[in-house]
């Protein structure tokens, strides 16, 4: 069975469509790349799926329930964590403090706290540069801390999927490397599913896994990345040959 | 061809125009003084709001103050038309020029619209600096200034007593003319490259900022003209009851004319007029109500205080379920072959 | 000296007034971007439930006959119980509306309330006699100060101070500050919107409550119109404060006590009726050198 499936899912913003009719599904602990140029509708994609966007219609489940519509926090209660484009994090609080907001889901549960804490000592060891600076305001860390503080801060929560829009995006290569071998690791580790998206198909060709191209709010392509990546048909389809 | 361009440029305002005079014929034709008045209260209502309209509903940007244009408006015709005998007892800090003058209404309402641009143009070489919520603030800051200032200048404005003796205009005509005018005023300025590009400017803010559209620039001459009206509109208002105290022109006026603006909807100069015409019918059936009625043997009153209860209510709810008010962004006008608004863009569904 | 100390109790008294009054626009604003011009409602709405409803210039004392440890807590409970409310039977239908939207709202709502008042007290303002053992003078260092500014003064501070705690300390705090910095992102790591979004209406219909508690004592009138002026310094504390941020609301509110404190003090007599008006005057030229505010917050900045 699968954990996520889509359904004909649509996004719009007034008249203007960014998702058209989307339909796709994740087995648990698979690796996923959305790819595509900007515009392409794979950001409107992953916030309905949070459920920070109403989709227009179609149908999204996560893991048994029907989750189409419902509100961010239930969602993110079920356990999809989602990472948005430009590391949100949360400027003013400390990194410690910005870890430990999520963890207020499990507060129903017996002994949460020592859990977080193990959760907590599990992501410093992860990201030793978090632990030295965890009393420093979030807002002051560099891009790549920030990046590796709101993987941190989406693992906090123990999800069973990570929805992460563009890891990569203003991160000097070499620490986009560090972020992707940490993300690889964890998602071994912990059997994590992950959705990826990214402007370029580059990254997914490394990491291997499966790989989506999307444009124009539909998805063109679907299959193993590596393959694919190689494949003339996906850069056809990526700069919109032979439509026209 | 011809069609398509009277329904671009004057169809609309003609449309109202022809509403507001068949209400002025009407009391005519009643000719009871508590009807006429009650039309008369609908014009000068008109008039805000649609003063109100010209620039909230071309910046996008909601003003909280612009009723103090009002009573800059409303005390000038203090000035500069009481009897100068009377003014001296009321006002005896007035400059002698100031003093001795003894007006006829209009020009009272030309000087009342030239007063409120003034200082218009002053307050507004620094509000329009800001944008959004804290422009929002800022004007209900001046509205607070204004009315302090005029509720403590007691030599100039007799602080918060009534000032008395304006002369009363009870004719319906003055009204209505002056109520066309600001609707012409409007769409002229709607129409004009101006208000294009403010208009522009409130949908697409970050195209028109890259465009290089000097949206300051815009919205200070929105905010003139439309205290222009707001003036004349008070001076009139004063004219009307022929008494003025600073209170007349503060929250609850501006609550009415924030109200009307809201039902009938932001985004058009006919939803400005239609929110006036609505409300107000509201308003005098619940003025009636307050008053009492007989029914059978007994006599039905509402409590004071329910008429704004309702407002507030009937505010709140067209909010909540018609955020765009009764005419969204569409006008009054001809009927269009082509049916290009029929597609009316649904709104942003994102947190 | 005593004349200085005067006019800096004066001063400091005076911006705690418009510090919790500021502070309580801008929890809410920071959570949901709501500008809420109905806050000044709530201080009134707070005074008159300690009267019975009468239409006659005597109030009938009801439960202001409670003694002092029974009133406070009733008097902060009425304020935090209608901002609630407010929120759930107003505010919540407002969630996905633009803030502009919700402002009107909010000044719609604030017009129910106090003509609400009004129908049930008339706009006649009441004397009441509000804890009146505050109102004796005591003596500090030579100035003559009211005890209930002193109490005033020393209840801000406590309050400032609580509040910090409670925003530092407990979950309930971090997951409000992380809201109020983005309130999506908070969402999505599963801090439920409804709870911290109550929690600051709560927090703030409680901080209009004891504006109202230190007004009515202060004047000894309770009058429908009494929180507008001091809703409208809390606005503009908020804005020069930069919009969202609590520690620039609280100092801005106390900056603008000592700018009103201060114009009293060396205005010439006939000007000082103007006070407000220059205050007024004095933000506005503020506002042209910082358009973002003193301490603008960080993330909160308007998304065009």
């Amino acid at each position: 069975m699968s954990l996520l499936s889509l359904a004909n899912v649509s996004v719009r913003y007034g008249r203007l469509t960014a998702v058209r009719k989307v339909s796709f599904a994740m087995k648990e602990g698979e690796i996923l790349f959305i790819t595509g140029p900007n515009g392409a509708g794979k950001s409107s994609l992953l916030r309905a799926i949070a459920g920070v966007t109403l989709p227009a219609n179609g149908r999204i489940d996560f893991d048994g329930h029907d989750i189409t519509g419902r509100a961010p926090e239930d969602i993110a209660r079920l356990g999809i964590s989602m990472v948005p484009e430009g590391r949100d994090v949360f400027g003013g609080l400390s990194i410690e403090e910005n870890l430990m907001v999520g963890t207020g889901m499990h507060s129903h549960e017996r002994g949460w706290r020592a859990r977080a804490q193990n959760e907590l000592a599990a992501v410093y060891a992860t990201f030793p540069i978090l632990k030295e600076r965890r009393h420093s305001q979030a807002g002051l860390l560099s891009g790549g801390q920030q990046q590796m503080l709101v993987i941190g801060r989406a693992l906090m929560t123990h999800p069973r999927l990570i929805a992460i829009d563009e890891p990569s995006l203003g991160l000097a290569p070499n620490i986009t490397d560090q972020v992707y071998e940490r993300l690889i690791a964890l998602q071994k580790e912990r059997k994590l599913t992950l959705l990826i998206v990214e402007q370029s198909s580059t990254r997914a060709m490394l990491v291997g896994g499966r790989m989506m191209l999307m444009r124009g709010g539909e998805i063109l392509l679907d299959g193993d990345a590596r393959a694919l990546g190689q494949s003339e048909a996906m850069q056809a389809a990526y700069f919109g040959y032979g439509d026209h | 061809m011809g069609a398509s361009v009277i329904r671009r440029t004057i169809a609309t305002p003609v449309f109202l125009s022809l509403l507001l005079v068949a209400f002025a014929v009407t009391a005519w034709a009643v000719g009871s003084r508590p009807f006429n008045q009650t039309i008369i209260d609908i014009f000068l209502q008109v008039i805000f709001v649609v003063g109100l309209w010209i620039f909230v509903g071309n910046s996008g940007v909601i003003s909280f103050g612009h009723i103090a244009f009002a009573c800059l408006g409303g005390y000038v015709a203090a000035w500069t038309t009481i009897k100068p005998m009377m003014k001296g007892n009321a006002m005896p800090g007035l400059p002698d020029w100031l003093m001795g003058m003894e007006i006829p209404f209009w020009a009272a309402a030309g000087l009342g619209a030239f007063w409120a641009a003034l200082w218009a143009l002053i307050f507004g070489l620094v509000l329009m600096r800001l944008s959004g919520i804290a422009a929002s603030i800022a004007t209900f800051a001046m509205l607070a200034m204004v009315n302090s200032i005029y509720s403590n200048w007691e030599s100039v404005t007799a602080a918060t007593s009534s000032v008395v003796g304006i002369p009363i205009v009870r004719t319906v005509w003055p009204y209505l003319i002056a109520a066309v005018l600001a609707v012409f005023v409007a769409w002229a300025f709607a129409i004009s490259r101006h208000g294009l590009a403010l208009r522009a400017a409130r949908d697409e803010p970050t195209a028109a900022a890259a465009s290089g559209v000097n949206i300051s620039r815009m919205r200070l001459i929105a905010f003139v003209i439309s205290a222009a009206v707001m003036g004349m509109g008070g001076t009139l208002y004063a004219h009307s009851i022929g008494v003025v105290t600073p209170d007349t022109f503060y929250l609850g006026l501006t609550f009415t004319t924030l109200s009307m603006l809201v039902v009938g909807g932001m985004g058009s100069l006919s939803g400005a007029v239609i929110g006036v015409l609505i409300l107000s019918s509201l308003i005098q059936v619940l003025r009636w109500l307050e008053a009492g009625v007989q029914v059978g043997a007994s006599t039905f009153a509402l409590p004071g205080g329910v008429q704004e209860i309702a407002l507030g209510v009937v505010m709140i709810l067209i909010l909540m379920f018609r955020p765009a008010g009764i005419m969204g962004n569409s006008e009054l006008n001809l009927p269009n072959r082509r049916s290009d608004k029929a597609g009316q863009p649904a709104p942003t569904r994102v947190l | 000296m005593g004349q200085i100390l005067q006019v800096v109790f004066d001063a400091l008294s005076l911006g705690s007034l418009y510090a919790l009054a500021a502070l309580g626009i801008a929890l809410i604003f920071g959570v949901m971007k709501l500008v809420n011009f109905a806050h000044g409602d709530v201080i009134a709405f707070s005074v008159f439930a300690l009267l019975w409803p009468s239409v006659d210039a005597v109030a009938i004392i009801f439960a202001g006959n409670l003694p002092w440890f029974l009133l406070i807590p009733f008097v902060l409970a009425i304020g935090a119980g209608l901002s609630v409310l407010s929120e759930i039977v107003v505010f919540r239908r407002f969630r996905r509306a633009n803030p502009a939207t919700m402002m009107i709202a909010s000044f719609a709502l604030g017009f129910v309330i106090r003509y609400f008042l009004l129908m049930l007290f008339s706009s006649r303002p009441k004397s009441i006699s509000l804890l009146p053992a505050l109102s004796q003078p005591v003596e500090i260092f030579g100035a003559r100060i009211p005890l209930l500014q002193l109490i005033t003064i020393l209840i801000t501070m406590a309050v400032l101070i609580g509040l910090t705690a409670f925003l530092r300390r407990t979950r309930f705090g971090l997951e409000m500050r992380a809201a109020a910095e983005n309130f999506t992102m908070a969402r999505m790591l599963g801090v439920r919107a409804n709870r911290v979004i109550m929690g600051a209406f709560a927090l703030s219909g409680a901080l209009a409550a004891a504006i109202a508690l230190i007004l009515g004592s202060q004047t000894g009138t309770a009058n429908i119109m009494m929180g507008a002026n001091v809703m409208l310094m809390a606005f503009i504390a908020t804005v020069i404060g930069g919009m969202g941020s609590l520690a620039g609301a609280v100092l801005a509110g106390f900056l603008l006590g000592a700018i009103a404190t201060v114009m009293q003090t060396i205005l010439p007599p006939d000007a000082r009726a103007f006070r407000d008006a220059f205050v007024y005057g004095a933000v506005i030229l503020v506002l042209i050198f910082r358009p973002q505010g003193i301490l603008s917050a960080r993330g909160t900045k308007e998304r065009v």
